[in-house]
Parts: C-alpha cells; structure tokens; sequence
C-alpha cells in the first residue's frame, strides 16, 4: 500500500514548467502587500534628512532672532544633543544592529576624554593630534574588549561590560584624587572653539558625516552583515559572514564613535569627568537607543534629542523642585524620569519613537541576545 | 601568620555577603532570565527603611528588622508584578537595560522620601563597638553575626531548596520554564515568590552590609553589588552553590589583596586604594572568564546549533 | 557571474562524473548519542543527490558538519578534493556551499532583496572605507550586486517581492526566499534542508521543476533532505538512505525504495511521516 503511493510518479501539470511561482495566491487578498522598503520610501528619507540638515546649518541664524543675546547659550545646549547622537549611533550601531548586548561604551566615552585633557593639557600637545590619538586608543580599547565579548555568552557579556565601566570610572577617580584634582580641565584647547557657534558648526559637520556613513554603512555588505548576524547567526555563517571579524568590527567603530562623542564633550564643557564613565552614563546612552529605537538611525538622533532636552526642560523647574512632602533636586530627577520613561519605553514601545514616528516602517526590533 | 588567617576570616565574612547577595542574582536570573542590576538598589531600599524606623519613629531594633524584613518581600512582590512580569518574554539585554532603569527609579524615589539619606549617615545597630575574643583573634560583633546569620540562612535556604515542596518548585522552574510548567507547577506564582525570596536575601545582606561599614546612604550597595556579579558569574551564574563559592572567592581576593598592597605605592598612586583592589579583582575576572567562559563551577552546556 | 562557477562541467565530463563532495567514515557523537555513524557518502558534480530517512536519522546533522556547524567526533569531508574540516563556515560558503534551512533562518528584519544581498556576501569585497562613501567601487559593486540578485529572483519568479519584508511573506514563500538566498551566492554545491516541508503542493511541483533547472542549466549539484518521497522521485537521480545515524542503503531512487531494509526501517513508517511533515517546520531545531 506505502509502496504504491511511493512509487508514484509525480503529478506535474505541463504547464507547471514555466508557471511562475508568484502566480500562485500567496496572501489572502492574492496580490503582495506594497512595501516598505521601496524607492519612494528612500527619497522621503533623503529629503527629510536634507531638510533636517537644512534647517540646523541655519539654526544658529534663528536663535539669533529668538534669543538675542542667549543665542549662543542656547546653541551650546544644542551643540550637547549633537553629540549625544553621536554617541547614541555608536550605541546603536553596536547593539541594535550588530546585537552586541554590551553595556560597557561609557567606559570609552570617559577614556578618550581624560586622553584628550591628558595629551592636550598636561603633555601640550596639538588638540586634533591629541584627539586623533585618542581614538586610535579607543578602537585598541574597542578590541581589546571585543575579543573576550566574543567567547563569552550575552549574559556574561553585559555584567563584564558593566563592570568594565565601573573600573574605568574608578580608575578615572582615582587618577584624579592623586593628581589632585575633581576633575581634568581642558586648559589647552584651541582658541576658536571657545566660539559657541565655531563648536556648533563643527559638531555639527562631524554628526552629519558620521550619520552619513553610518548610513552608507548599513547599506553596505558590512552592514548588512551585522544585521544579517541580529537576525540569525547561524544562516549568516552559512552566507559567509565571518561572525568574528563582523563582531570585533561593530566593537571597533562603536568605540571609536563613542571616543569621538567623548572627546568633543570635553571640548564642549572643557573638563573630562571621572562621571563620564559611570552607570548612569550608560544607562543614558541606552535610554537613547531604546527611546528613540534600536536599530534606527533616526531613532539615535531622537533619542538624544530626548535626552539632551529633558534636562533642559526640567532645567526651568525650581531645583531642589518641592512637591508636597517631597523635596527632589532637579538632578536626581533627572536620572529619575529617564529611569521611568526607559522603563515605560522598554515595555509599552519595543520600537521606541522612531517606530511611532514611521508607522510601517521596519518591523520594531528587539536588541539582541536571546532570552 | 595571624595576620593571614585574620585577613582569611575577614575574607570569609565579606565573601559570605558576597555569596547571599550572588546567591539571590543567580535565583531571579535562573528563573526569570533578568540580570537584575536593580539587585543592589533593592537591598538599599529596604535598608533605608530600616534606618528611617531606627531614626524616625525610635522603633526597638528587632521590631524594626522585623518590619523591614516584610517591607522587602513586599518591594519584592511589587517589582515583579510591575515590572518583571511584563518584560517575561523579551530578550536577556532589555530586561537588563529595565533593571538599570528599576534601580535609578528605586534611588530617585528614596531619595525623594528621605532626603538625608542622600549624604552618608550613621547606621546605628545595637552591635557597634562591641568585640568577641576567640583564640588569638579578635572579631567585632558585627562580624560575628554577619558570619552566624549568613551561614544560617545559606543552611536553611539549601534545606528550603532541597527537601520543600515549594523550595523543588523553585528549582524544577529555574531548570526549565516548560518542564515545570508541564509538571503543573504554578510558575507565575514561582516567579512572585521568588522575587520576593531574592529581595528578603538582599534585604539581609543589605542590613548586614550597613550594620559592618556603620555608614550608608543611597548609593552604599553600588560598589557592593558589582563584586556580587562576579562572585555569580564566577560561580557559572547557573548554580546556586556556585554563586556562594564564587561570592567567597571574590571576598578572599579582596581582603588578601588589601593586605598585599596596604601601605605599596607606585608613584603618586596609593596602592591601598580600594579602586586599585577592584581593578585587579576585575581584571583577574576578565581573565578567568577568557579561560573558563562558564565560570569556575559552572556546568558544560551543549551548543545547539 | 564567477568563473568558478561557471566552470561546473555540464557537458564535456558528463559521462565520466567529477566527485565534488566526499564525506569519508563520517561519525557524530552529542554525548552519548550518536548522530551519525561511520557515514561514507560521494555527490558527483552536477549530480542531484537526496538524503532520506525518518526523524532523527541524522540528515540535518550531515549538513550541519558539510557547513562547519558541527565538529564530527571523526572522519574526513573533502570539496573538490579539499579538506573542509579546517575550514570555519564562512570559508566553506566562500568555497561555494550555499545552505537553506529546514527552519528558514531567514533575516527577517531586511527584505526579500537584502536577504538575497546577504547570500551574496562572500562574492563581495567592499572594505569598512569604501563601504563609507556614496560613490566609488563599493557602490558599483553594490549596484551589480542588486542587480544579480534581482535576476535570481526573476528566475524563480520572485521579483514582485524583492522590497517586501521577509516576515510578511506566507510560510511558503519564505521557504522559497531560503532558496533564493543560497543561490544568490552562485554556490558549487547547495545544501537543501527540507525544501518542501511547509510548502503548498503546487509550489512543491514548481520548486522541483526549479531544482531540476539550476541543476540542468547551471551545472549546480545538488545535496537535498527530503521527506517528500515524490519530490525525491522527481528530481534526485541518486538517494542515500540513513536510519539511526547509518546508511541504510544507496542508489537509484527507484530500486533503493524498493529495498526491503529500507521498506521496513523507513517506509513503514510512511504514514507517520507523511502526518508530522508540517509540524516539523516550526519545531525542529535550526539547521
Ligand atoms: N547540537 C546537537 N546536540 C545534541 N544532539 C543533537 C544536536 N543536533 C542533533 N542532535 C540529535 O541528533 C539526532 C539527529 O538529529 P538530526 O540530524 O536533526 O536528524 P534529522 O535531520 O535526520 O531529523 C537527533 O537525535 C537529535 O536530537
Ligand atoms: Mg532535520
């Protein structure tokens, strides 16, 4: 009985030769949904970065008009949300693309700081010799981390990063106390980044290159490749990505990217701070990318835009802000809301506000790591 | 010689902190897959509760404990079913990410209701400046109790776990959601459970912790709680006994390397420094998960690919 | 398209077959168990070759070791006559073993197009540098690169899906899109995983029409793990079946079916099997 089903021939229809498979009804209403991805898609995209591009190049002209005589103040504020998306890219690069669950990129933030402050201040050395220096260092940090990242399973990773935070921040102290200082002043810097509006410009064109080639980046094979390795490892081995190299790599940019965010936020406040490498700093940066969506590149720029901004409107509250019984000072309210909207965020909004913002766009991911 | 096996007792004692704070990581992670950073916020929480009825209200010490004790299966009750409960299902580093948010939320909150715990205050116990003599060594009170309490709890915890119904629940849950859930094992309320369990222990070695250092505010867990980790990780982050071994090991490192380098300095840099201790412990962390990636105790898992 | 590729004999070494893949004294161990057992196996050049047997028999795991997934406790397997087992996985897709899986494994967060890019990624050569710029070689490639993909989709009839997100697409079409990812990367050998399973009937018959036109007009050998006994019939021109990890039996599809061995281990059983066929998608271990 078995045998005579079995040795059946096939049953092919003359014309399933040539019938094309789609012509097959594949979803229930028989024709493909459009898509997300498509090219009018790309040129909404283009052009709304272009008008983004536009309009902050002639920010500075508009705080002008508005403030008056705190325009330059304002701008400094601003120029801080810059290069918070900087270091929300690296994050996100790392972890919402790559699935690197590591936590430990404020260790690299506070690191190229106290290099730059250490080489430009102490040893006189040229600032962009000196910041160069610093983020050769940083991608040798980013490697030597990576390594070990790579044997190690998600959940080892992400306390080994944490702690490596922890550490730098200690050690970063600790040069301090026996240097005798609070923290390392940037006495050294070039003159003309004194100028509010010199460090905008200049912030500003070092966000949108890197936002430029992070985009190149993704549409490249290396890019590709990392998300390739978020979505299943084991099918991109089998493509050909050779997973170490792809890992080490995203290690790499990501701490180079976050070193450059940290040396220009030493510029930008002239002092590098043991703080720069703390937990707090890392669960800033995480509240960036799950704020504004793992995984997107917009969503970095969002999630800065959040993050930079809730201290500046909380910044208007009396401090320390009296609420019945409660006496809170503005600072630990701070970290406070960040907490509760990174936990609200983490819960009700996988996708953060970048998939609010596009409705249909990428489905919303996850980071990485399996549970 | 004294000096060594003084340093070995004082070593015992942090270690077995280290090993109840680990002891509780491993249980939420085992069983509900959260690497809870939060871990060190929560023993926080429910020990400046207990310095505020100490300080506040005047309560007598015991009562006071007592209190705060059930303040901590209550936290404990709380965070999961508001927090951990919904993020069941997401991937290992989001609930990660959402322990770091709990424990800022936990800081700020505490820091709203009793802002002088903001600074470093005294911990007032009933212990302090008492000393017990045995043999040639001289122990404080304090860590008397701490070495007493935590080897009590770890034995009746090891019982719970072992021989209760309740206490198998837990384990058959931690080593498999589905099995137990096969089994007709209640794992929501497992979960609650042992949320609260983890949170009790916390609490306990909270309190401990404050009674030895007589100093606390917000933040008094946060150096703590990151050698905790790796005395965990150390112990496979997979074992219960493994996480206590681990805590131990860790304790040891650092009392014997305090005694190494107490009074080394290398140029401007004070050796004695707790920042150099850790650095090391850390990096010798580093190294030992290169080599054993499992950890020290923890098991071969077969790769599924 | 490579020459290395393109040199697949199809005419010329025809009667005297190349062997391109052969797995010697094969053997797997996962603690006590073993998945397969002393295992000899010889897929020709341009030969489709298909792996039988009941649940468990250890196919996936034969894959599993061509690919670099699994170590083998021992034995040897040799492409074209070089040693794989040095080699990490990577390098065996850069070889030219494209692999599709019984559980799809596909990037679900890119689209039909970009999965296919990503099947292409050891033919690509684009460093961190160049894939920076808007211009230069990186994007010429890049550009080719679409443009060969959106030609293997044409061929099996998949272009109007190229932008749409793999995750929306039904089951059977994802099956296909596991298809076309492996041979955007113009491999020598494709590994098949279950093809079939999950895939409605209709397209079953188009797909084995599809395997048998690579095969034919691109010289690709094939290596396929099929339960569908009619897809086996229609396209492979030899069959090995395993039981227990062990070969059961070896050659022509139609005499090897008819063994009694084989009849008895596997075919008894044809039933069951024919009932599990889709369940099996979603449940079984990846790759
Ligand atoms: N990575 C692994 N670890 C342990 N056992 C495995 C692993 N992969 C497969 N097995 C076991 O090996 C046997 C063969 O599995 P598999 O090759 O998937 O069978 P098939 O593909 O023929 O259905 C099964 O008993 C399976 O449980
Ligand atoms: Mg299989």
């Amino acid at each position: 009985m078995a045998m005579k089903r079995l040795v059946l021939p096939l049953k092919r229809s003359r014309d399933s030769q040539n019938a094309p498979i789609e012509a097959t009804p594949l979803t229930a209403s028989g024709r493909p949904e459009r898509t997300s991805g498509g090219v009018r898609h790309a040129w909404q995209r283009a052009t709304a970065s272009l008008l983004v591009l536009i309009a902050l190049v002639l920010l500075p002209s508009l705080f002008d008009l508005l403030f008056g005589d705190s325009a330059d103040f304002q701008l400094h504020r601003v120029t801080l949300i810059l290069i918070l998306a900087i270091a929300a890219l690296a994050q996100n690069l790392l972890t919402g693309y790559a699935a690197q669950p590591s936590l430990g990129n404020a260790a690299f933030f506070g690191v190229s700081a106290y290099l730059l402050a250490w080489l430009n201040s102490d040893l006189q050395q040229p600032y962009w010799l000196a910041v160069l220096i610093a983020l050769l260092a940083c991608a040798l940090l980013g490697l030597i981390v990576g390594g070990p990242a790579l044997s190690v399973s998600g959940a080892h990773l992400a306390i080994a990063t944490l702690g490596l935070v922890v550490l730098t921040g200690s050690l970063l102290t600790l040069w301090d106390t026996s240097a005798g200082r609070q923290s390392y002043e940037l006495t050294a810097l070039p003159e003309a980044l004194g100028d509010d509006r010199v460090l905008y410009y200049l912030v500003l064109t070092l966000t949108a290159l890197v936002f430029f080639g992070a985009f190149q980046l993704l549409r490249s094979r290396i890019g590709r490749a990392w998300i390739a390795l978020r979505d299943s490892e084991v099918a991109a081995a089998a493509c050909g990505v050779a997973l170490t190299r792809y890992k080490l790599l995203a290690f790499v940019v990501s701490a180079v990217l976050t070193g450059l965010a940290g040396v220009l936020y030493a510029t930008w406040g002239t002092t590098a701070t043991a703080s720069m490498s703390s937990v707090d700093q890392t669960i800033a940066f995480l509240t960036m990318i799950v704020v504004g969506g793992a995984g997107s590149l917009s969503g970095s720029l969002l999630g800065a835009l959040f993050v930079g901004l809730v201290p500046l409107l909380l910044g208007e509250l009396p401090d320390p802000l009296t609420l019945g019984p409660l006496q809170l000072p503005i600072a630990t309210l701070t970290t406070g809301i960040y907490g509760v909207l990174l936990l609200l965020a983490l819960i009700f909004f996988p996708g953060g506000l970048s998939a609010i913002f596009s409705r249909g766009g990428r489905l919303a991911q996850g980071e990485g790591g399996k549970p | 010689m004294l000096a060594l096996l003084q340093v070995l007792l004082s070593g015992l004692i942090t270690g077995s902190l280290y090993g109840l704070l680990a002891l509780g990581i491993v249980l939420i992670y085992r069983t509900t897959g959260v690497l809870n950073f939060a871990y060190g916020a929560l023993a926080a929480a429910s020990t400046c509760f207990l310095y505020i009825l100490l300080t506040g209200p005047r309560l007598p010490f015991w009562l006071a404990v007592l209190l705060s004790l059930l303040f901590a299966l209550l936290l404990g009750a709380v965070v999961e079913r508001a927090f951990a409960r919904p993020l069941l299902a997401a991937p290992i580093l989001t609930k990660a990410i959402a322990t770091l948010a709990l424990a800022l939320v936990l800081q700020t909150v505490i820091q709203a209701l009793w802002p002088q715990l903001t600074t470093p205050v005294h911990f007032p116990t009933p212990f302090e400046g008492h000393a017990l003599r045995l043999g040639g060594f001289y122990l404080s009170l304090t860590d008397g109790l701490v070495l007493l309490i935590t080897a009590l709890l770890l034995i009746v915890l090891q019982l719970f776990l072992l021989r209760t119904r309740l206490g198998i629940a837990m384990r058959a849950t931690a080593d498999g959601l589905e099995a137990a859930r096969l089994m007709g094992i209640p794992v929501g309320l497992i979960f609650l459970l042992v949320w609260m369990l983890a949170s009790l222990l916390a609490a306990i070695a909270g309190i401990l912790i404050a009674a030895r250092q007589t100093v606390i505010d917000v933040q008094f867990m946060d150096p703590v709680l990151l050698l905790a980790f790796i005395g965990a990780v150390l112990g496979g982050l997979d074992r219960l006994e493994g996480a206590v071994l681990g805590g131990l090991l860790v304790g040891l490192a650092e009392n014997v390397l305090a005694l190494l380098l107490a009074g080394h300095s290398l140029g401007p840099l004070d050796l004695g420094n707790p920042g150099i201790r850790e650095a090391l412990i850390f990096a010798g962390f580093v190294l030992l998960l290169l080599l054993r990636p499992r950890g020290l105790f923890g098991g071969a898992a077969l790769r599924r690919v | 398209m490579s020459d290395e590729w393109q040199t697949a004999p199809q005419e010329a070494e025809a009667h005297q077959p190349r062997t391109l893949l052969e797995v010697q004294g094969l053997t797997v161990r996962f603690g006590g168990l073993v998945a397969v057992a002393d295992l000899d196996l010889r897929v020709e050049e341009g030969e489709i070759f298909a792996l039988v047997g009941p649940n468990g028999a250890g196919k996936t795991t034969v894959l599993n070791c061509i690919s670099g997934f699994v170590r083998p406790s021992s034995g040897s397997i040799r492409l074209a006559g070089q040693d794989l087992l040095a080699l990490g996985t990577e390098r065996r897709a850069a070889l030219g073993i494209g692999r599709t899986f019984q559980n799809g494994q596909l990037f679900s967060s890119m689209t039909v197009l970009e999965n296919l890019l990503v099947g292409r990624h050891s033919r690509l050569r684009a460093g961190l540098f160049q894939s920076l710029l808007p211009i230069g070689p990186a994007r010429r490639e890049e550009a080719a690169a679409r443009q060969r993909a959106r030609e293997v989709l044409a061929w099996l009839g998949l272009e109007s899906y190229a932008d749409r997100l793999v995750a929306t697409l039904p089951a059977g079409l994802q099956k296909l899109v596991g298809v076309a990812r492996a041979l955007a990367g113009e491999p020598r050998l494709l590994l098949l995983d279950e093809p079939a399973a999950g895939v409605p009937l209709r397209e079953v018959a188009a797909l084995a029409d599809q395997l048998r036109r690579w095969n034919a007009e691109l010289g690709l050998t094939l290596l396929l793990i099929e339960h569908n006994m009619e897809v086996v019939q229609a396209v492979a021109q030899r069959i090995c079946v395993l039981n227990y990890g062990r070969k059961l039996a070896e050659g022509e599809p139609a005499t090897v079916l008819r063994e009694p061995a084989v009849l008895e281990a596997y075919l008894g059983r044809e039933e069951e099997i024919d009932a599990r066929e889709e369940g099996e998608v979603s449940d079984h271990a990846a790759g």
